[in-house]
């Protein structure tokens, strides 16, 4: 048999019979792919086959087939946030198309999509018009066609429910039926297209079904590990436990010995910085997981530890509470606040830590690849996919057009499945074998070779003259920066200064805060919310203080820090710039009248008023995070054994538009239960560079029992820009635990999580 | 050695380790992947199944433990996702990544064998073993008792 | 939450070598004729049982009783037989008697609850890799057969009252003892667990001869 091309592949995969093979028609996941047409003459997506065929194609991510049959494709990755079931409705709506005639695919790993990065709540708010434009200008050479047919103006027509209608003399043309021609007009610019009105978008801010729905409770649906190619071997990998180390040397002969055991490959060692490299180790190869299990565990292997084998993050607990108490770079200041501070009638001083955190999705990270024919294919739930795509062909030493990268659904992401190393730990092994593998990791893998968040210290101090107004404000913050992952960062980076810092609204007339040296010793990653968790953590609860140290209402003392409704300019800030996610400042202010909306909503739904009744106390906050602002209430209550429960939460959001009000009240919901595991258990712990935690034995998450009876969402109607939906939830969380805890028990928790110091 | 099972009511004969977990069985020789891997040490409760009605976690489940018996799994447990736990699962729209679900519906379906309508309280005890990282258990509660024709009050 | 802390219990120190048996207490003490000195065992190892014979020294038979029991409650208050044995309504694990992970329920027939029965995970053998221990037909013990927090005294009473030991007679206690299986994981818990000291069948010695000399119960405040 010859080495079949890749376009022998394209044409392969796309046929049903292979699909069957792999296991995947029944997915749901529609591995399938978008035809293509004439129209479209774009930069063709290289996992898309280039077969001629019927039908519109105005661009990479709608096609209308002359049956009717309109393919959207979703580009981005979905791991729980709900982007399959919100994207695509808002392309269609803006087409027209009726969703019952719609098939949704996954857009594989191609640059053709533009940003497929599926992080940093970005789906919807950084690329809303884009995907509007997509529909809608296949809508205007639908329509286009209708009219030319009926010899009438464009304007006279209208797309909707799967046609265009003449609205003078009630014609209808179904798009089925101008596919073909539309395929045949040029795809018309961008300033020929227009958006519908806001009121024409049939589905925006509804309810949505939950398109995998039917799917996961059948278990038909395709995770990364379902993957199942012809005549694939397992592999499960032994890393070295400190990152940086190595092999010193190894003995595969009992592993070898395993039934079932097929190979074992050493896999080079990653070096400084780690990047999206693997570890290394040992890869044993066998025919199935259970045996590759099994010879993992007789591996005779001796590690070299490397830099990191002398982490310990207990004393280095100490140093961070060392570093923040000297100074540090100042990174916004306004006023004078050593001495607005040496003024003040009162000073409050309080120090906040957080541990490292590993993100745990349920799905512990796994991929399948084949590299065979001078190409490779690679099957997994990532959260970027062209990241991985061309990791992996760096790795495998191949031209990135010469790998297909297919993302199936991920059982959780969280932020650990932006980072590929697991992706081309599957390429590199299928390589050395000469078989289709697929990497499993164990959940010991997951939890101790994680890029964990960071962990951290603050020290901050205010001043509140006579009348107990605040009126100096400093701050330090150390931990080690995710830039320490790609370069030899000691600093924190701007974007991790942007969130919850820099773009800190505070109406207090003398602001320092500081940004402190800390190096890293183990791999730091992002995960749901980022750097936001520890700054809101510590402000949220600071603020808490303030009110308490004056007597005040920690709500009314939380608006009075925040300061009156207002946009806050770079100049009130005091700072030259602002990341803000990537976006603009225009269209997304810093703006303090949505902030204290969420906080007064919340407030009153919680009643607020009533906070400290029956055995209960309410502990309140709120930050602005991911362009979207939200307030937390948490009511908690003492058990009949004296343990701190959490009874019922309180979520209110501000948003801006919302695509999928559905989704966007689970992802809420979500966020609470995360909140709560990472503010009553999470601690990832380090001794001799490894970490101690393994398995949800030692690294809790809050079970159903630990959970609120009930989570009250509550979301802001608002036209506005959209904002992030699946992180912005989290910050809030913790803070409003350890406030209310505060409240119940006069018990103040400054260092998470709370099952250090709270019996819970 | 061999071993025969009933699965979904299939019958196989399965040549494995004894000892292999069945989750593995279930995955890697039979492709029934709807069962999922999440801790491998009965912990998580992703990949939950029943063995002759019981649910079990197949993931510390010897094979030859189902030696002569009919294993259920997810894709088993109605031919078009009919029952009535699925069907309040989506309604509801439980899910979010989808990935413990399996586990946790296969959780609710034993106790509402047992149980036909559990309280608040024994939904919770019973449903102890099943995680979910992205938190859907409230309305986890709410669907099991809307499957069980309860109130959700 | 209240679940996962550490439930209350005893810690064991058990069998250090060398140690004394305080059997014999002041005059006035029940009105006996007092021990002017406590009685001499020879050592042992705290992962090991002194065999009935090393009790012969013990003239009295009744005092050589409540010495054989306490040497057998060296097994039944070892962390391995108590974590079954608890008062509330989950079991515990560890040697530290950490509230047993996931959160389990004893249920109605101490099997556990529809879903999460003991069976639902735990197999009829240790299972190695995972770690999870197993013997056939594990549950808890009833409640009224709990063994958390007792002292030697209590448990021994309780062990004797059929209506607080499973409606056993003494004979059957004993062949209980000696050839149970469930019992006998105690001394083969899997890697990483420290097994109950001795083996099952010097356990079995041990609650034969107490039996013969009388089955009497040690003093309230006696330990091993």
């Amino acid at each position: 048999m010859s080495a079949p091309t890749m376009q022998d592949l394209r044409i392969r995969l796309s046929r049903r019979s292979v699909l069957e093979g792999l296991g995947l028609v029944a997915a749901g996941l529609g591995l399938e792919v978008v035809l293509p047409s004439r129209a479209y003459a774009g930069p063709m997506p290289t996992s898309l086959p280039e077969v001629p065929t019927e039908g519109l194609r105005a661009n990479v991510f709608v096609h209308v087939a002359p049956d009717g049959l309109v393919t959207i494709v979703c580009h981005r990755s979905e791991m729980g946030q709900g982007v399959r079931s919100s994207l695509p409705v808002l392309i269609a709506d803006e087409l027209g198309a009726d969703m019952a005639h719609v098939k949704v695919v996954q857009g594989d790993g191609d640059e053709a999509y533009g940003d497929q990065n599926t992080d940093g709540s970005s789906s919807v708010r950084k690329i809303f018009d884009d995907l509007r434009y997509a529909g809608a200008t296949a809508r205007t050479m639908l329509v286009a066609v209708a009219a030319k047919r009926w010899k009438v103006s464009p304007a006279e027509c209208e797309a909707r429910d799967h046609a265009v209608f003449h609205k003078g003399t009630q014609r209808v043309l179904k798009f089925g039926e101008l596919a073909t021609d539309a395929a045949k007009l040029k795809v018309p610019e961008k300033q020929a297209v227009t958006l519908r009105p806001r009121s024409e978008l049939k589905h925006l801010g509804k309810e949505l079904p939950l398109l995998d729905g039917p799917d996961i409770v059948t278990g038909r649906a395709v995770f990364g590990a379902d993957v199942k190619l012809p005549g694939m071997l397992t592999a499960v990998i032994a890393r070295p436990p400190v990152a940086g180390g190595k092999v010193a040397r190894y003995d595969a002969t009992k592993a070898l010995a395993v039934p079932g055991v097929r190979k074992v490959v050493e896999l080079p060692a990653a070096t400084k910085p780690f990047l999206f490299q693997p570890l290394g180790g040992l890869a044993v190869v066998a025919d199935n997981t259970w045996a590759a299990m099994r010879g993992r565990a007789v591996l005779d292997v001796t590690w070299e530890g490397g830099d990191n084998a002398t982490y310990d993050s207990e004393a280095y607990r100490e140093q961070l509470l060392a570093v923040i108490s000297k100074p540090g770079n100042v990174v916004r200041n306004v006023g004078d606040a050593e001495a607005a501070l040496a003024k003040a009638a009162t000073r409050v001083q309080a120090t906040y830590n957080t541990p490292h955190l590993a993100h745990a999705p349920m799905e512990p990270p796994t991929a399948v690849a084949r590299v065979e024919h001078g190409t490779c294919e690679v099957w997994a739930p990532t959260q970027d996919p062209q990241t991985a795509r061309s990791e992996v062909a760096k790795a495998v030493g191949l031209d990135p057009s010469k790998v297909m990268l297919h993302v199936t659904l991920l059982g959780g992401g969280f932020g650990r499945k932006s980072k590929p190393d697991y992706v081309v730990e599957a390429a590199l092994v299928a390589k050395a074998v000469g078989a289709p593998v697929r990497v499993q990791w164990t959940r010991e893998d997951d939890v101790r070779h994680d890029y964990y968040h960071s962990t951290s210290a603050q020290r901050l101090e205010a001043g509140l003259d006579a009348s107990g107004k605040v009126v100096a404000w400093h701050q330090r913050i150390a931990f080690p920066p995710i830039g320490s992952t790609f370069a030899d960062a000691t600093f924190a980076g701007a974007g991790e200064m942007g969130q919850g810092i820099v773009d800190l609204p505070l109406a207090i007339p003398a602001i320092r805060m500081e940004n402190c040296e800390a190096r890293a010793h183990t791999r730091i990653g992002w995960l749901r919310s980022v750097a936001n968790i520890y700054h809101a953590f510590a402000v949220q609860s600071f603020i808490d203080e303030l009110a308490h140290a004056k007597g005040a209402d920690p709500r009314d003392t939380l608006l009075e820090v925040m300061g009156p409704s207002r946009i806050v300019t770079l100049k009130e800030l005091g700072v030259a710039k602002v990341p803000n996610y990537g976006q603009s400042l225009d269209e997304h202010p810093v703006d303090t009248t949505r902030l204290r909306r969420v906080i007064e909503r919340v407030t009153g739904l919680a009643r607020w008023d009533e906070r400290k009744q029956q055995g209960r106390a309410l502990g309140l906050a709120a930050h602005r995070s991911f362009l979207t602002y939200v307030a937390v209430v948490v009511s908690v209550v003492k058990d009949a054994n004296d343990h701190i429960r959490v009874d019922e939460a309180w979520i209110v959001a501000d948003a801006g538009t919302i695509v999928n009000m559905e989704r966007v009240r689970a992802q809420m919901e979500g966020a609470v239960v995360f909140g709560l595991s990472l503010g009553l258990y999470g601690a990832i712990t380090m001794k001799d560079g490894a970490t101690v935690e393994s398995n949800f034995r030692d690294y809790r998450l809050a079970r159903i029992a630990e959970t609120p009876k009930k989570i009250h969402v509550d979301i802001i109607p608002s036209d506005g820009r959209p904002g992030g939906i699946g992180e912005p939830g989290v910050p809030p969380v913790a803070p409003a635990l350890a406030n209310a805890v505060f409240a119940l028990t006069g018990t103040r928790v400054r260092e998470l999580p709370l099952v250090k110091s709270v019996k819970v | 050695m061999s071993i025969r099972l009933r699965v979904n009511g299939t019958e196989h004969e399965l040549d494995v380790d004894p000892e292999m977990p069945l989750l593995w069985a279930l995955r890697d020789v039979l492709t029934l992947t709807g069962t999922k891997y999440g801790c491998g040490q009965a912990l998580c409760g992703a990949c939950v199944v029943h063995i002759d009605g019981a649910a079990v976690r197949s993931c510390v489940t010897p094979v030859r433990r189902a030696e002569g018996r009919e294993v259920m799994t997810i894709e088993g447990l109605s031919p078009d996702g009919s029952h009535p736990l699925q069907k309040a699962w989506v309604d509801l729209a439980v899910p979010q990544c989808g990935f413990c679900q399996a586990g946790q519906i296969m959780t609710a379906a034993a106790l509402l064998a047992k149980k036909p309508k559990p309280t608040d309280a024994e939904i919770d005890q019973s449903l102890a073993g099943n995680l979910c990282r992205c938190g859907t258990y409230t309305r986890i509660r709410s669907a099991v008792k809307k499957a069980a024709g309860l109130p959700n009050e | 939450m209240g679940l996962r802390s550490k439930a209350l219990g005893i810690v064991l120190g058990a069998g250090a070598a060398g140690v004394t048996l305080a059997l014999a207490f002041g005059a006035g003490c029940g009105g006996r004729a007092a021990h002017s000195a406590a009685t001499k065992l020879p050592a042992t190892e705290a992962q090991s049982l002194r065999a009935p014979q090393a009790f012969s020294s013990i003239g009295d038979k009744k005092e050589r009783s409540r010495a054989l029991f306490l040497e057998a409650s060296r097994v039944m208050l070892h962390p391995r037989c108590v974590n079954c044995h608890p008062a509330g309504d989950s079991p515990t694990q560890g040697d530290d008697f950490q509230v047993h992970d996931p959160p389990v329920a004893r249920g109605p027939a101490d099997q556990g609850v529809p879903g999460l029965e003991c069976t639902s995970c735990h197999q009829d053998r240790n299972v190695e890799l995972a770690r999870v221990p197993g013997a056939p037909k594990w549950h808890l013990a009833p409640k009224v057969m709990a063994w958390q927090g007792r002292t030697p005294r209590s448990l021994c009473e309780q062990l004797k009252d059929p209506a607080r030991n499973g409606g056993k007679s003494l004979a059957e206690l004993i062949e209980h003892s000696a050839h149970d299986e469930l019992v006998g994981w105690g001394w083969k818990p899997g890697s990483g667990r420290v097994p109950a000291p001795g083996t099952q069948a010097e356990f079995g010695a041990l609650v034969a001869a107490w039996v013969k000399d009388g089955a009497e119960c040690p003093r309230e405040e006696s330990q091993p």
